[in-house]
């Protein structure tokens, strides 16, 4: 179980959650890791981000698989600090193969689109979109210089559908799938591929320590029994998604045997979007 | 003291930075930075390393980012295969921007041991400074090792001043054009591109030569490396870690001839290495690269990350007994069995050179074994018992079997094989009774058509081997036929036939005979070893000779290839090609033998390429037989008109196949296999087969294949001996297809047919080059006498060929060797000979191949050509080119002046002028011009172009002037209008 030995793996929002999954299932793989994240707090943003202490306990979990992991914070909103961030990536490791652009923020507005106030709509856009394409921009020319690499932009279902009082986030992955395919064809001649994955509804799993269920289920005013089992309900596996099973589709996507893949987006979702 | 140093360090590091500046340095880091491990003393933490990095930082005057301590603490013990594998990929990361050249890790397992990993740009930093780092940083412990300042940093002193990476300050890694880092690989290499990036090792172990033995070891790689060149001035470059940890480096080109005494090889090499420090390769990086490197008993030291050179061999000075070494190579550049058998090769030389001196030709570089192992790839086993009889013995029981069944036909005209056998039976009779015996030669000099085939069999039941005569071939080679083979009879209906005393008889005149001859007691029939044919070839040099092939090398090449290519009835030939080439030897028997149906292709036919199209769709042709010249005139119609073809598989032979076209080609036709044959008259047609796949023709493969059942090859040197694979040599070919020999001239079948000391086979040296890949493919890289030397260069004719052709300006391309006189080895020139598309121009082609070619490989001499001329055989004709050009340059002909005065002959003479050059005048002759049939095709082209519709190629030899033509055209048209 060897898929990414010799290589080097950047995961954004790595402190906990599908980061976390995604970080420690490479790991497994033997990739070295670059984790990153942004601890603290986002105005209009209703939950606290990953901690540093979240990010540590990551990179401990990809450690123990005999990997170096390098801890890192930098706000995806800033292109001078994913800059930074990445030319330290580029100092430890000498390469980058992989970034899996997981960093992004989401919770139901509870309100139509119109009624979003300008700053809810902006930091949206600004986190899940723009700051995935910052990364991409940073990483990109190492892995043309590679002449190789896999980026794995984790979007969402709402990337695919619209989901009612969700209208920034679900702008948000929409934008995120459409700089996916448009990426995969400029990077295409050079070996560069880029997808997507589109997880379903995802249970929160304490192992992974992520909390973004609850956090939706709160913003709409059920508990998380209850959204689990109308999720339960819209899923043709009667099952929900473990942050696992994203992981495996991203290491999937992240290694050699996806080589002919680029473009594509693949949801993870237990039957979500089938009907 | 200090400044000495510095001054030192400082001219020593000019070489290596000089070496480290060649493009795929930069595109590639890892291949620029060296890394040193180093266990720590226990203790060791972090935090003093750290401290003790800046304090190193700092003396070094390296930037701050160079200053950081990678603290890495890993919760696995030291020892186990997970720690291993970090350590391995740690000492393997490439530092990536310009302003970092150094990168140091701490890494601490939870054993509580710790590893110090040091990675440098060698550019920057020497062996020694790592060692003086690491010692530093090992705290106080080897403070002592540091302070003695072996390492040549002592306190307050270094290597040398600090020299920047790069001269101006870069972008963060180089960002490479589509296309641009083209990585060099040597051709004896044939690593797989697919596989780039997967690195190669192979340990090495030798007996320690004597001191000095850098030079020895240089001179062992310089001479094997001259062996699988095939010889010249083999490069390398030599990087050597002197005894106070600094890099010299030395670019060696020794001249290695078969008599040059490895002595002197040695001398040579120690006089550059001591003479010509710090000097890499001039222009470009060498194929090969010899790193040797101070043995560090406490450290792991890896002079450069991935291989710095396509075959990067790495020795350890450790003054032990035994030397060892590691061969590394990128698997994209050098293939892994190439790997393998460099190694041992290298190994053996330096033995051998150890032990004492000797010729450089006397080197043996493949033991027993590996001989064996490599003529085994170049065999193929032949079918099991294959049926050996003559082929007329073979043809009757086809006639029997399906005597119905159409065998030949041409114009109107179809024989049956009924009629054929009973035809050819009658024509036997009557060879009979002019006298022919078995074993006779007889002469048959007929157009393509029913005659020809019928007289051949006849030929061949009379028990008579036939000697074929192109009717066009000028009477003087005709003549010397004749009388150079001894022949008595010939078949001809030729009145122009010259008179050798041989008697003439007419095709008709053998079935008239009277047959009381026919039954005659002596008539022993011809068996499998009776010569079946006698085809003269030319050759380059010397005049022709007469190659003796036996019945059984044709049974033998039909049992070779009928099953894999499934030959049989339902096939539909063309005999396209002339008797005298024995490509028709395959068209005729290959057909007849297998029962299928032979197509007589008429002479204007085969060299009107619309109309051969036309014939190929009329007869639903199956098995078509092409040279690549012809072939590319077909494709072209093809192109034209993609009409549905019944062919079902193409065979090229008798020249390189060009793989240009060949993709759009199957893309059209799905159905049609293309099949390239490598072979030799005086091997029987073929040698090989090489089926021509997509993947095979974007890889651009040079391959034609591996041997057919019953054939062998190989490639020798140039004392005979067997090549390692992937070297470039001599084909040798042994096996059913080896001919008798030549007749009458048993001094150069003594030459050429030679018994193979290696196998006892009978062995004929082809004096075609080539290499051998591990699973017995045959690149073939042309001839041996089309091989030019400049300055000790060896050049390869094709070589420039494929540059000029990538041209998009460029449709086709000849280069050839031209000489003034004959042995006169200063005068030998290259010249390139143009096709040029539409709006190219000669000097953007020469501009464009001077930037790609080395100088010594641009020809001197370009010329624009309206088509590549073909001899007789469908090959590029070199004396045709220079013809043609010296008609296209030569002072006006006497009637350039002449002012036409016909408009018809006006606009005729336009067409002749567009192929022929602004020179012509109106009654200037076409084939004095140096017209041949392929510039027919063109004039008739370009006829119809300017309106002269009816032109066709039969008419234009018939009325070879503009005026002549012009007058016919009108009289055509008032004809047609009346």
């Amino acid at each position: 179980m060897e898929r990414l030995q010799n290589k080097v793996v950047l995961v954004t929002g790595a402190a906990r959650g599908i980061g976390r999954a995604c970080a420690v299932r490479a790991a497994e793989e033997g990739a070295d890791m670059v984790l990153l994240d942004a601890p603290g707090t986002l105005p209009t943003v209703g939950y606290e981000l990953g901690t540093g202490d979240q990010l540590d306990d990551t990179a401990e979990l990809c450690r123990k698989h005999g990997v170096a992991a390098l801890t890192l914070f930098a706000d995806v909103r800033s292109s001078a600090a994913v800059r930074a961030a990445v030319d330290q990536a580029a100092d430890r490791f000498g390469r980058i193969d992989v970034l899996i652009n997981n960093a992004g923020i989401g919770a139901s507005a509870g309100k139509a689109a119109h009624e979003m106030t300008e700053e809810e709509w902006q930091i949206l856009l600004d986190v899940n979109l723009s700051g995935s394409w910052r990364m991409l921009q940073a990483v990109v020319p190492l892995m043309l210089a590679l002449q190789g690499g896999s980026i794995v932009n984790v979007a969402s279902t709402a990337g695919l559908v619209g989901y009612r009082h969700f209208a920034g986030y679900v702008a948000s992955k929409h934008g995120l799938i459409g700089l996916t395919k448009s990426a995969a064809l400029d990077y295409g001649p050079f070996s560069v591929r880029v997808n997507a994955l589109c997880p379903g509804p995802v249970r929160d799993d304490p192992r992974m320590d992520g909390g973004l269920g609850g956090v939706v289920a709160n913003s709409l005013g059920i508990s998380l029994d209850e959204q689990d089992a109308v999720d339960l309900e819209s899923v043709a596996l009667k099952t929900l998604v473990n942050p696992a099973d994203i992981a495996d589709a991203a290491v999937w996507l992240a290694g050699d045997e996806s080589r002919k893949v680029t473009g594509t987006v693949i949801a993870v979702d237990a039957g979500f979007t089938a009907k | 003291m200090t400044d000495v140093s510095d001054a030192n360090g400082a001219t020593r590091r000019r070489g290596i930075r000089e070496l480290l500046s060649f493009p795929e340095f930069q595109l590639d880091p890892a291949r620029a930075c060296h890394a040193l491990l180093r266990r720590l003393p226990d203790g060791m933490r972090a935090a003093s390393a750290q401290a003790a990095l800046v304090e190193a930082a700092g003396r070094l005057g390296l930037p701050p980012a160079a200053a950081r301590l990678w603290d890495e603490s890993l919760p696995v013990a030291s020892g186990t295969a997970q720690a291993d594998r970090y350590k391995e990929r740690e000492v393997r990361r490439p530092l990536l921007r310009p302003d970092h050249p150094l990168r140091v890790t701490f890494a601490e397992y939870a054993d509580g041991v710790c590893d110090l990993v040091l990675v440098a740009h060698r550019r920057v930093l020497a062996p020694c400074d790592l060692d003086a780092i690491a010692s530093l940083l090992s705290g106080p412990a080897n403070s002592s090792a540091y302070a003695a300042g072996a390492a040549g940093m002592g306190p307050g002193g270094r290597s040398g001043p600090p020299v920047p990476l790069s001269d101006s300050p870069g972008p963060a890694a180089p960002v490479p054009a589509p296309g641009s880092a083209a990585p060099v690989r040597p051709d004896w290499g044939l690593g797989d591109p697919r596989c780039s990036g997967t690195e190669i090792s192979v340990p090495l172990t030798v007996r320690t030569p004597a001191e000095p033995f850098v030079p020895l070891l240089a001179a062992a790689t310089a001479l094997v490396l001259s062996r699988y060149e095939g010889g010249g001035h083999p490069e390398l470059t030599v990087l050597v870690e002197d005894e106070t940890g600094h890099d010299t480096v030395t670019w060696l080109n020794p001249p290695i001839t078969r008599d040059t005494r490895t002595a002197d090889l040695v001398a040579d090499c120690r006089r550059a290495l001591e003479e010509c420090q710090d000097r890499p390769a001039p222009h470009a990086n060498t194929h090969i690269g010899l790193i040797v490197t101070r043995h560090r008993p406490d450290d792991a030291y890896v002079p450069c990350l991935a291989p710095a050179f396509p075959l990067t061999v790495e020795w350890t000075v450790d003054g032990a007994d035994t030397l060892r070494g590691l061969l590394r190579c990128d698997a994209g550049a050098v293939g892994p069995q190439i790997a393998e058998g460099f190694a041992q090769h290298l190994a053996r030389a330096v033995e051998s050179l150890s032990a004492g001196t000797c010729e450089a030709g006397d080197l043996e570089l493949l033991d027993a074994a590996e001989t064996r192992a490599v003529l085994a790839a170049g065999r193929t086993e032949a079918a099991p018992a294959h049926d050996a009889a003559p082929i007329h013995d073979h043809f009757r029981r086809i006639a029997r079997a399906r005597p119905d069944a159409p065998a030949l036909s041409s114009g109107d005209h179809t024989l049956t094989y009924r009629e054929l056998d009973a035809r050819s039976d009658a024509a036997a009779a009557g060879l009979r009774a002019f006298g022919v015996r078995t074993g006779d030669l007889v002469g048959v000099c007929l157009e393509r058509g029913p005659d020809l085939v019928v007289v051949l069999l006849g030929v061949l039941k009379a028990g008579a081997a036939y000697v074929p005569m192109d009717p066009e071939y000028p009477a003087d080679r005709l003549a010397y036929t004749v009388r150079d083979a001894g022949i008595r009879l010939v078949v001809t209906d030729s009145s122009q036939f010259p008179d050798q005393g041989a008697r003439r008889i007419h095709p008709d005149g053998l079935a008239t005979t009277p047959r009381h001859d026919a039954g005659s007691p002596d008539a022993r029939p011809a068996g499998p070893d009776d010569p079946a044919y006698v085809i003269y070839t030319s050759g380059s040099t010397g005049r022709p000779k007469g190659v003796v092939v036996p019945h059984r090398n044709v049974a033998a090449l039909l049992a070779a290839t009928t099953p894999a290519l499934g030959l049989g009835p339902d096939d539909v030939w063309t005999l396209f090609h002339s008797t005298a080439f024995d490509f028709s030897v395959w068209e005729i028997w290959g057909c007849l033998l297998t029962g299928g149906h032979l197509i007589v292709v008429p002479h204007f036919t085969t060299r009107t390429p619309e109309d051969f199209y036309d014939l190929l769709l009329e007869r639903q042709v199956t098995l078509l037989s092409q040279t690549p010249s012809a072939f590319s005139a077909l494709r072209e119609v093809d192109t034209r008109r993609r009409s549905q073809l019944a062919l079902r598989l193409v065979v090229f032979g008798g020249e390189p196949v060009d793989l240009r076209g060949l993709d759009d080609w199957l893309r059209r036709h799905s159905g049609c296999r293309l099949i390239n044959m490598f072979g030799i008259t005086e091997t029987t047609v073929h040698a090989t087969q090489q089926p021509l796949t997509r993947a095979g023709i974007a890889a651009g493969s040079r391959s034609v294949g591996r041997a057919l059942p019953g054939w062998s090859l190989s490639v020798r040197d140039e004392a005979g001996r067997v090549q390692p694979f992937g070297a470039v040599g001599e084909i040798y070919v042994s096996g059913a297809g080896v001919a008798d020999g030549y007749l009458n001239r048993d001094d150069l079948t003594a030459e050429r047919f030679v018994t193979d000391p290696a196998t006892g086979l009978r062995t004929y040296r082809s004096g075609d080059l080539g290499r051998m890949h591990p699973d017995g493919q045959i690149d073939h890289l042309g001839r041996l006498d089309d091989q030019v030397k400049v300055r000790g260069y060896r050049i390869e004719l094709g070589e420039i060929r494929s540059v000029l052709t990538q041209d998009v300006a460029v449709e086709d391309a000849a280069v050839v060797r031209e000489t003034d006189g004959p042995l006169d080895a200063a005068a030998v020139r290259l010249a390139a000979y143009l096709v040029l598309s539409k709006g190219g121009s000669v000097d953007a082609v020469r501009a464009r191949a001077s930037r790609i070619l080395p100088a010594h490989m641009i020809p001197a001499f370009f010329a624009a050509v309206p088509a590549l001329p073909l001899t007789l055989n469908g090959k590029v004709d070199a004396a045709g080119l220079r013809a043609l050009v010296a008609a296209q340059t030569a002072t006006a002909p006497h009637s350039a002046h002449t002012t036409p005065d016909e408009t018809g002959t006006a606009v005729a003479l336009t067409a002749f002028r567009h192929v022929l050059g602004e020179q012509v005048g109106p009654d200037d002759d076409f084939f004095d011009l140096g017209g041949n049939s392929m510039l027919a095709v063109q004039v008739v082209g370009a006829l119809r172009r300017v309106g002269l519709a009816e032109v066709t190629v039969r008419q234009l030899y018939s009325h070879p002037t503009a005026a002549e033509i012009a007058r016919w055209a009108e009289q055509a048209t008032a004809h047609a209008a009346g």
